[in-house]
């Protein structure tokens, strides 16, 4: 049997960045990694907020492989046959410090295992968790093939299902509505074509997010960030309307309402397919995000094991902004400061481990995911999907159109909407719940 | 582009022993939709001739998206062995 | 016996894409681990380690990362490992390597056996394993695919041979040589073990020796780029001409395929 200080399960964000503290603190730590290499399971959309993250893991940037700054936001609302686009361009985004980059999992968590390695954290890949070892109710380490290694305390950074928490009691049953599905392709364009095509310069990149008729009212929407070389593009869909909208044994392609056919429908939109002519596609693939919001959170610890980034459910979906690994990160560095001080204790007890949920409310992780409890709900209602995209693509359409013929007043094309579309009671009700976000 | 292609561009390293088991008592029983037939971005669940749920979890993108849609814990899902399933180039 | 085994570090193969356009391979930035060859020479070292004694070191030629590969050597069995990572070995032709590794078993100096790969997994030259033997005058056998330590007595001193089995394809070659030898090994020779997690964690403990240029008494004008007499004029997959023909009738795409692969030789009457 061998022992270390700490264990980490999965070489992700959290975990690498837990483990890089932990490391340069001294401390001995080891992470298990079950894929050929740190990132070869991860998936992202794409976009690593910095902002929040810098004051807790400073003087890492610089070299950090991260594809592109992101200069230019934008959000697409969709109708059936129509779009609305409104672009942020500002100089505030082109000036250090920049605000987010786009980034690939599998190039830069490797070299964030690297820097962790490079503090001493032993990094091996190539080894799957399979049990969480207790003893009278406490964590005391992990099994990987009958293997077992012990540890002080174990940190659960196994992603948005992990068994650790499961295992060890901390996540309630998992409800589909807690629950999104990714689906993203990863589409390659040499640099200059990518530059032209969305208006940036070297090393500069955009973000665009889109929501609407694409997503056929199922809560979520589309996303669009340039890496350095490729484009990721890709859907996020609530797996409970996704459930809703399945009737009785529907195949595949049966489906309209199948992750890759919306993804194929939204490819073939008027809006997409010229940003993605002649490109090859060169990757497809999936994950379930938590989007359950802060009333979904587990138990963030317990005796000798606490839980990280998305394991623990951190993420923040605002429709405009999309959050995970910079919460991630963060988790991170406060589990390390945690663990840090229940070393110089001698004492991985829950009550002493309980400081990480301490330091996780004084942090914007709380006080964000409680400013936007709400959020999930707001979400969660077809109209911003459907309805109201539609009604302000017809609008805009009816008021740029030039046809043959007279055209009417432009109040009056602009009243008849309004009244056709904002005199219900439904409509209220939306401005009320959009109170609380 | 159809699924077939889509999974083709994936490193995939298949194991001998599956890591998905449908239980299919539970399923032929106790589920009506079949959630896991159009949830899956893989397209990997299929119906058999004689109503019998079958995955493919060859071109397991290992998303957990059946997972949580299955209603009924049909489904004894893993993560495949260290050294296989899907290996993101990208990511 | 003690046992030198050279392992190459190489890239992870089943990553290889191949760029559509140009049908160049894109290598770059993939995952480097060893090869099956050399997981089979490591394999049978420990194995002979096991049963005749003796010591069994690791010795590798590659990148900087090899510091965390090597690692998977003295998890399965090495009691020491070498490696060589300076920046000069880099883009070295096989004969380069094998000056390189020939030089540092010199060093080591105490051997009775030296296994590797017959070939690498990633540019499968085969040439390093005569190389090294010619180097040092050593005899040299390929192709092994079973290995058999003979301890024998010649007037009074023991004497040790190895027997190999040389797979030929159509047969199987069985030679006997005096040891110390060079032994190329095949992936038939054995299933190579896995190390557990407990045994990575201690491989940090064991030797693990940093040898430059200097260590082993070898200069920029033997090995790298600049001594490389091979030029490698291309690198490209194969055209892939696929005929994608199309049968709307199934009873009449079966016969026309039945018969276009007759005709073909894969099938016979």
């Amino acid at each position: 049997m061998e022992k270390v200080e700490f264990v980490v399960v999965g070489a992700g964000l959290s975990g690498l960045a837990t483990a890089l503290v932990l490391a340069e603190a001294g401390a001995e730590v080891l992470v298990v990694e079950r894929g050929d290499y740190p990132g070869s399971k991860n998936v992202t959309g794409g976009r690593l907020y910095l902002g929040p993250v810098r004051s807790y893991l400073p003087d890492l940037w610089e070299e950090a492989p991260l594809e592109r700054r992101v200069v230019k936001e934008r959000l697409t609302m969709m109708a059936p046959g129509s779009s609305i686009t409104a672009e942020l361009s500002s100089e505030r985004f082109r000036n250090p410090p920049f605000p987010s980059y786009t980034l690939l999992h599998a190039t830069f968590d490797r070299w964030f295992a690297d820097q962790a390695s490079a503090r001493g954290a032993m990094v091996i890949s190539g080894y799957k968790v399979d049990d969480v070892l207790q003893k009278d109710g406490k964590v005391i380490g992990i099994v990987s093939s009958g293997d077992e290694i012990h540890a002080d305390a174990v940190v659960a950074a196994d992603g948005a299902l992990s068994f650790m928490a499961e295992k060890t009691g901390l996540l309630k049953p998992r409800a589909a509505k807690n629950y999104a599905v990714a689906a993203k392709e990863i589409i390659e364009l040499p640099p200059h074509v990518i530059e032209d095509r969305f208006g940036v310069e070297n090393d500069e990149g955009t973000a665009q997010l889109f929501f609407g008729s694409l997503t056929a009212g199922i809560h979520g929407g589309g996303f669009l960030y340039t890496n350095q070389a490729s484009l990721s593009l890709g859907l996020v869909l609530a797996i409970q309307d996704l459930m809703d909208k399945s009737g009785p044994n529907l195949s595949n392609e049966e489906s309209a309402f199948s992750p890759h056919n919306l993804l194929e429908a939204f490819k073939d939109r008027s809006e997409i397919r010229p940003l993605i002519a002649d490109g090859h596609s060169v990757e497809y693939s999936a994950h379930i995000i938590p989007e359950g919001g802060f009333r979904a959170l587990p138990r963030l610890f317990t005796d000798g094991m606490l839980i990280v980034g998305d394991a623990a459910g951190f993420t923040l979906n605002l429709g405009v902004t999309v959050r995970g690994m910079d919460l991630a990160l963060v988790s991170g560095v406060l589990a390390a400061r945690a663990l840090l001080r229940a070393r110089e204790r001698a004492d991985f007890s829950s009550a002493s481990l309980s400081y990480y949920e301490t330091l996780i409310k004084e942090s914007f992780i709380w006080e964000d995911l409680k400013t936007f409890q709400h959020m999930p709900d707001f979400l969660s209602n077809p109209r911003i999907y459907e309805r109201y995209p539609s009604m302000a693509c017809d609008l805009l359409e009816q008021i740029l159109w030039v046809g043959e013929g007279t055209k009417e007043k432009l109040s009056t094309t602009i009243l008849r909407t309004v009244r056709q579309n904002l005199f219900r009671i439904s409509v209220l009700r939306d401005l009320f719940t959009m109170r609380k976000i | 582009m159809n699924i077939e292609a889509k999974l083709g561009l994936d490193v995939f390293k298949i194991d001998t022993e599956p890591h998905i088991l449908i239980d299919h008592e539970i399923c032929q029983v106790k589920c009506e939709i079949r959630y896991c037939l159009s949830i899956c971005p893989a397209e990997l669940y299929t119906l058999d001739p004689q109503d019998k749920v079958q995955v493919n979890f060859e071109g397991c993108l290992e998303c957990g998206a059946c997972f949580i849609a299955c209603q009924h814990e049909a489904l004894a899902w893993h993560y495949p062995r260290a050294g296989y399933g899907v290996q993101y180039r990208f990511g | 016996m003690n046992i030198i085994v050279c392992m190459k570090q190489v890239i992870d193969l089943e990553q290889i894409r191949i760029k559509p356009n140009t049908r160049e391979p894109v290598t770059k930035g993939l995952p480097l681990l060893f090869g099956d060859f050399e997981k089979c020479a490591l394999e049978e070292a420990v194995r002979i380690q096991e049963k005749h004694g003796g010591k069994v070191t690791a010795l590798a030629v590659g990148s900087p990362k090899l510091k965390d590969t090597i690692k998977e050597a003295l998890a399965i069995g090495a009691d020491e490992a070498i490696i060589l990572t300076d920046p000069m070995f880099n883009d070295s032709d096989a004969m380069g390597s094998a000056r390189v590794i020939a030089k540092a078993i010199h060093k080591i100096g105490e051997y009775d056996l030296i296994l590797l790969g017959d070939s690498s997994a990633d540019e499968y030259s085969g040439e390093i394993p005569p190389r090294i033997a010619e180097l040092l005058d050593l005899p040299q056998v390929g192709f092994a695919r079973e290995l058999e330590i003979l301890e024998g007595n010649d007037q009074g001193t023991n004497t040790k041979t190895i027997r190999a089995v040389r797979d030929l394809e159509d047969a199987l070659e069985v030679v006997e040589l005096d040891l110390p030898a060079v032994v190329g090994v095949t992936s038939e020779l054995n299933t190579p073990r896995l190390a557990p997690l407990s045994a990575i964690l201690k491989a940090g403990r064991k030797p693990l020796n940093e040898w430059g240029p200097e260590d082993i008494g070898i200069t920029a004008d033997e090995v790298g780029a600049n001594a490389s007499v091979v030029e490698v004029l291309s690198n490209l997959a194969p055209v892939q001409d696929r005929k994608e023909i199309i049968y709307e009738d199934v009873e009449e795409g079966v016969a026309e395929v039945v018969k276009a692969l007759l005709q073909e030789g894969v099938l016979t009457q």
